[in-house]
């Protein structure tokens, strides 16, 4: 039998909580609070092996909580219950220490399949926020460096349009006319295979292209 | 045909005048103008001073030649008829030492002998004959010239002609010297007049200039957009009013910038509490409906859940299914709204993840490629305000993309530089031309120009028709920013 403690400014939401995780039969609601101070304390007394958590609490944020209740309940799992679907929110929740991430719009699905898998030790994030969070570590295609290739003009006018100028700035930085350091640029992006600015951005830090002048 | 040439010349030579005179500036004018007068005065007087000098003086000498030419023959009559030889040569001695002036004096007689003279030795050849008198004339002058200088010759007859002829010979050397000594004197007074002229005249110019070159500082000064000073009121002359009339414009002007710079305050401080309202009132239907409706509605699908789970009848758990999936999709769209309307990751997670989000639902939703680079925005917070009004500005910029560039590509880059935030969006679309801005299309722009120039910032176009559109704005950094956090606080 698993305890689990309620924390959810919303009496409707942990009232109906209550009746859907007392129907499991391996399952106990043991506690509930509305804010972060509540919480704390219920998390110390009842020591329960599941912290069912919201981030937006009454006068508090769900995540500045996080810490507080995983000091307070250190063998207590913790599954956040949120609306927020921003990978920002996943980020900081799972640094904080969250073992879980659900979306409240998928609670009725997931969300008895979620405790399950924390309470055995696993992470469980929403798949839909799975992908967006792994795509910064999965392997992005690294073009051939072709930088050596791009005349010394090309390379001088690419690396003032990362570093943010104006054609209007690197033109009368250079001595060059607008149109002509729009062709080095556009010549010098087309030798690098980019397509935007942006993406020349990321190309001269992943390069190191932008050393303070 | 020839007069019409003349005035081409005419017109040409007064062009190439009027360049010179132009170019050169007053000071130079005046001290011309009082250099020429006294110059041309003074030589006018010196000439027509030596004229009428040498004049009078000729007559005098000439008048007082003949006299003495006369005298001294009355004198030789006796002698020349006594044949008193040495009388007559000391009557001549006598008379050219009584008169300094005097060359030479002889005495020819009746035969055309000449009986005395005061050339020591030798008698000069052809002087006897270069002149003659008759027995009737009172006198009869030549002038010759000589080596020594043109010379009177003057020849009267002695005794009426019947003992001979007394001549007498005139140097000008000394009317000459004297005209000289004075055309000299002259000249250096002319000199001197002009030292005087032109040294008065400088203080004219400097007194004459001094206020207009002022004025002309001043000028500068109010059209780079200084009016604060005044010009110094020198004398009650025309320069006087100019200056008088000067100040009072730079006090109406400075007058008319006091009351641009309060309509624009006060009107920058009405927009900002317009955009702040909007975006407290924006902020709480965010909330109100993230909290309290979309709780509610999640608890309704709890609540389903749990029916579902206590009941077995299959049409029941269908027709629950059915509202769960309905529910589900209602949550969701109420989170897309309130996200739309004011994206809470803005207020809780800052400025770099709400520009994510954003950017990865305008893929979503555009099917645009839009390229996203914020190498200096880091989890650190700015002013709320600032983070406000670039999201807003980013949303706006991509919204313009979407609806009327026609890109393929687009790209939103922050970066912080030099003290300065610059967020720069641009497209690969249709572009336009940056010049034609007041159109219907672009007040999307204005606004985006509008929210920059509350904190500070610029908005810098660069386009052209074809070649798309770069967006750079640019708002400064303050180091402290805890006065404007008060001010314009929208944030939180």
């Amino acid at each position: 039998m698993s305890s689990i403690l309620l924390v959810d400014d919303h009496a409707v939401l942990r009232a109906g909580l209550r009746l859907l995780l007392e129907s499991q039969p391996d399952m106990v609601v043991v506690g509930e609070a509305e804010d972060a101070r509540t919480a704390i304390t219920q998390a110390t007394t009842l020591q329960p092996d599941l912290i069912l958590l919201d981030l937006s609490l009454t006068n508090s944020s769900g995540l500045a909580a996080i810490q507080s209740l995983r000091a307070a309940a250190p063998q207590a799992r913790i599954l956040v219950l949120t609306m927020h679907d921003d990978e920002g929110y996943v980020r900081q929740a799972l640094a904080a220490g969250a073992h879980g991430y659900v979306l409240k719009r998928a609670a009725d699905a997931e969300l008895i399949a979620a405790i399950r898998a924390v309470l055995r030790g696993e992470l469980y994030i929403h798949p839909a926020l799975t992908r967006r969070l792994l795509e910064d570590i999965l392997p992005q295609p690294q073009p051939t460096n072709p930088w050596e290739s791009l005349s010394e003009r090309e390379r001088e006018v690419l690396v003032l349009v990362a570093r943010g100028y104006t054609a209007a700035e690197i033109a009368s930085q250079l001595n060059l006319s607008p149109k002509t350091v729009e062709t080095y640029r556009t010549r010098g992006m087309e030798k690098l295979g980019l397509r935007s600015r942006a993406a020349l951005v990321q190309f001269a830090l992943d390069h190191n292209l932008l050393a303070p002048t | 045909m020839n007069t019409v040439h003349g005035q081409h010349w005419l017109r040409r030579w007064a062009a190439v005048i009027w360049q010179v005179i132009g170019a050169v500036n007053i000071r130079a004018k005046i001290l011309g103008i009082v250099l020429g007068l006294v110059v041309l005065i003074g030589v006018a007087a010196t000439i027509e001073v030596r004229l009428l000098l040498e004049q009078t003086l000729t007559n005098q000498a000439y008048e007082h030649s003949v006299a003495v030419a006369r005298d001294m023959a009355a004198r030789a009559t006796d002698l020349t008829l006594m044949r008193d030889y040495y009388g007559l040569f000391r009557l001549l001695r006598d008379t050219q030492a009584n008169n300094p002036d005097l060359r030479y004096a002889f005495v020819i007689d009746s035969e055309g002998t000449i009986i005395a003279h005061t050339f020591g030795t030798g008698f000069p050849v052809g002087l006897r004959d270069a002149n003659t008198v008759t027995a009737n004339e009172h006198h009869r002058s030549v002038l010759l010239t000589t080596d020594e200088g043109d010379i009177w010759d003057i020849a009267v007859p002695i005794f009426d002609g019947r003992a001979g002829i007394a001549r007498v010979g005139l140097s000008l050397a000394t009317r000459e010297q004297t005209v000289a000594a004075v055309t000299g004197q002259l000249l250096i007074t002319t000199i001197m007049a002009a030292a005087v002229g032109i040294t008065a005249a400088a203080l004219l110019t400097w007194i004459l200039t001094r206020p207009i070159l002022q004025l002309v500082e001043l000028t500068k000064a109010v059209a780079s957009g200084d009016f604060s000073r005044r010009a110094q009121r020198w004398a009650n002359d025309e320069i006087g009013k100019l200056t008088d009339a000067f100040n009072a414009m730079s006090e109406a002007l400075a007058q008319a910038e006091r009351e641009r710079a309060e309509r624009e305050q006060m009107r920058a401080q009405y927009v900002t509490q317009i955009i702040t309202a909007q975006e407290e009132e924006r902020k709480r239907i965010a909330r109100e409906l993230h909290d309290s409706t979309s709780q509610a509605l999640t608890s309704l699908l709890i609540g389903l859940r749990s029916l579902a789970d206590r009941h077995h009848s299959p049409e029941l758990r269908r027709q629950v299914d059915d509202l769960r999936g309905i529910v589900g999709q209602v949550l969701h769209d109420l989170h897309a709204l309130a996200r739309q309307l004011r994206p809470s990751v803005l207020d809780d997670l800052g400025l770099a993840a709400a520009i994510q989000r954003y950017v990865a639902d305008c893929r979503a939703r555009s099917g645009l490629t839009i390229d996203l680079a914020m190498p200096d925005l880091t989890d650190e917070r700015l002013d709320p305000a600032l983070e406000t009004a670039l999201y807003r500005i980013v949303q706006e910029a991509l919204t313009n993309v979407i609806r009327h560039a026609h890109a393929t590509t687009a790209s939103v880059v922050i970066e912080r530089r030099n003290g300065h935030l610059r967020a720069i969006i641009e497209d690969n679309g249709c572009g336009f031309d940056p010049a034609s801005l007041s159109g219907d299309g672009h007040l999307g722009l204005n606004g985006i120009r509008e929210r920059a120039a509350l904190l500070n910032g610029q908005l810098i176009i660069e386009s052209a028709p074809g070649s798309g559109t770069t967006l750079y704005v640019e708002f400064p950094l303050p180091a402290t920013n805890e006065e404007r956090h008060e001010q314009h606080s929208v944030g939180r």
